[in-house]
């Protein structure tokens, strides 16, 4: 290999002065950007993109193609409601994509570089979180899309469309911020095998089996109750006191959000707390 | 200057680093050595912000570390050459580390050149050997142009070549009014081209001084073999040197071959063999650390092949 020599500056300027709160947020950017380079220089950030599309597509196409009716109402489906069933999927990809965001630095050693790089650890999180939303806002759109165009290509008529831009806007919502709880899982867990289970069993298991025992206006302030409630699903096992004790979207809105910044903020705790190994 | 002040840094009941004290000057090569679990990688650590510190700091020209402006423009670091995402290429790597640190993307090109990754820029780091992945970290310390570089074992997985392209190039950088503080085991290249060296054992310095101090720790020995070696020993005693008898073979303790050899000639005393050992610093610096030593070798537990009948 050809190599020269370390390079040097020649006089020391202001290098030396002290950090103050002002250059933190003036880092927070220059970190976006860092995060984002980091994003999309993995061949898993377009998987993942993908694998949306995928799933949004294949889903409205099974259902228009072999379900075609709504086995809780029996209504048959329309495109209006069908194109946002994908984002329930879409959210749980978005939160262990957000793990990972965090789990893969600690996985491959790079968290110190970044910390020994930026000694306001708060920034690193921002970062993290900006790019994570982004993405997840990314997902939500590419899924609401294949799902929209599964539903079309499987023959489904449009139905009522009025309020297709609302529960849209509020699955979008839901998208951005799931990432950002993803995150605030992996700073907490630390490893990706180990966040990406958590969040899934807790999705598919904990809360199912929570909801089977727990009284209607307990189980309402579920995550995922509050995730579902956004999207406007109903489930098989929703019965009339679950549906007239569900919250409105305003509230299921604040109730995730809330979780979201809760969990960040343990996970911002623990990363100033713990040492990066 | 870097200052270390009675940095101390305790895991339950395990004292990792006890009261650490040391000066790193500018524009020398300082060499940090040490037996295993002596503490380097904990203080090592902590001089970039990693590790709290449970007593102490450390401070570039009077400033903490985590209280710089700057960081990465003061000090560049490669405290584990593995840590890099396998999946990022050279380039990429370096081009978010840059990001990060508002540094111009156009420096990611300058340090490949200076590190010899340059042909392997695009390539994925997952499929870099260590001396190349060596070369990396090393590229991401540099990327800030930082006054001081803080290498822990830099020339693991290098080369020869690359080894002496390292040695040379630390040595270049300090010359120009950089500072450099290297972790090594290899004692024996670190010797060629450190300045200073502190030592540490047990989590504690043991010493922080310049190479040549440490090296005059070495005792010449001259060692004699002779059939009249407890004639020669009276007359060296006489001459006040200390010696050692074992058979018919003999050493003397501080002094020279020349003088042995003079000795030897005015009393007419024949002699079969004399040589001069003198300790190198790898030994010198195994006996300092010597009673620190966490994991030590047992030469009575050597290596055993499995043989076939």
């Amino acid at each position: 290999m050809n190599t020269t020599t370390l390079s040097r500056p020649d006089t020391p300027t202001v290098r030396h002065m002290t950090r103050d709160r002002r250059d933190d947020f003036a880092a927070v950017p220059a970190a976006v950007r860092s995060e984002w380079i980091k994003l999309r220089s993995l061949r898993s950030t377009p998987a993942i993109l993908g694998l949306t599309v995928i799933i949004g597509l294949l889903l409205s196409l099974i259902l228009a193609t072999f379900v075609k009716t709504d086995p809780n109402t029996g209504e048959v489906f329309t495109v209006g409601e069908t194109f946002i069933f994908s984002t329930w999927l879409s959210t749980v990809l978005a939160i262990v994509m957000g793990t990972l965001l965090f789990t893969s630095e600690v996985q491959h050693g790079t968290l110190p570089n970044a910390i020994a790089a930026q000694p306001a650890r708060w920034v690193i999180v921002v970062a993290k979180a900006t790019i994570g939303s982004c993405f997840g806002l990314a997902m939500g759109v590419a899924g609401m899309i294949a799902g929209f165009s599964g539903a079309v290509i499987g023959g489904l008529e449009a139905g009522d469309t009025s309020g297709m831009a609302t529960t849209a806007l509020w699955g979008l919502m839901l998208t951005s911020l799931a990432p950002v709880f993803g995150l605030g899982v992996g700073m907490i867990i630390r490893h990706s095998a180990a966040a990406a289970s958590t969040v899934l069993v807790w999705a598919l298991v904990i809360e199912n089996l929570i909801q089977g025992f727990a009284p209607a206006n307990l189980s309402r302030l579920l995550v995922f109750s509050a995730a579902n409630g956004l999207l406007g699903i109903q489930s098989a096992g929703d019965t009339p006191e679950t549906m007239a004790a569900a919250l409105t979207k305003v509230q299921d809105a604040f109730l995730f959000s809330g979780y979201t910044l809760m969990i960040l903020a343990i996970g911002t705790a623990v990363l100033y707390r713990r040492d990066p190994r | 200057m870097i200052t270390v002040s009675a940095l101390t840094k305790r895991y339950g009941q395990r004292v990792a680093v006890e009261d650490m004290s040391f000066d790193v000057a500018i524009g020398r090569v300082t060499g940090f050595v040490g037996p295993n679990g002596a503490g380097k990688s904990t203080t090592m650590r902590m001089m970039v912000g990693l590790t709290r510190p449970d007593f102490g700091d450390v401070r570039y020209h009077g400033i903490s570390y985590t209280r710089l402006r700057h960081p990465a423009r003061v000090v560049g670091s490669v405290l584990d050459a593995q840590c890099m995402h396998p999946g990022r290429t050279a380039r990429q790597h370096l081009r978010a580390a840059a990001a990060f640190s508002r540094i111009s993307a156009r420096r990611v090109d300058e340090v490949l050149i200076e590190v010899g990754l340059e042909s392997a820029a695009d390539q994925r780091a997952g499929g870099f050997s260590l001396g190349m992945r060596q070369r990396l970290a090393l590229a991401g310390a540099l990327l800030g142009e930082p006054e001081v570089l803080l290498l822990d074992e830099p020339s693991n997985g290098l080369d020869p070549d690359g080894i002496r392209w390292l040695r040379n190039s630390l040595r270049e950088f300090a010359d120009r009014g950089g500072t450099v503080f290297v972790s090594s085991h290899l004692i024996a290249e670190l010797a060629m081209f450190a300045d200073d060296l502190v030592v540490v054992g047990g989590g504690k310095l043991l010493a922080a001084e310049p190479l040549q101090t440490t090296l005059a720790r070495a005792d010449s020995v001259v060692v004699v073999r002779t059939a009249h070696a407890a004639e020669l020993a009276r007359l060296l005693q006489d001459h006040a040197i200390d010696v050692d008898v074992a058979g018919d073979c003999l050493s003397a303790h501080g002094t020279t071959t020349a003088d042995v050899s003079q000795l030897v000639f005015d009393h007419r005393i024949q002699v079969l063999e004399i040589t001069e050992a003198t300790r190198s610093l790898e030994e010198i610096l195994l006996e300092m650390t010597g009673a620190s030593t966490e994991f030590a070798s047992s030469s009575a537990r050597n290596f055993t092949p499995r043989t076939t009948r």
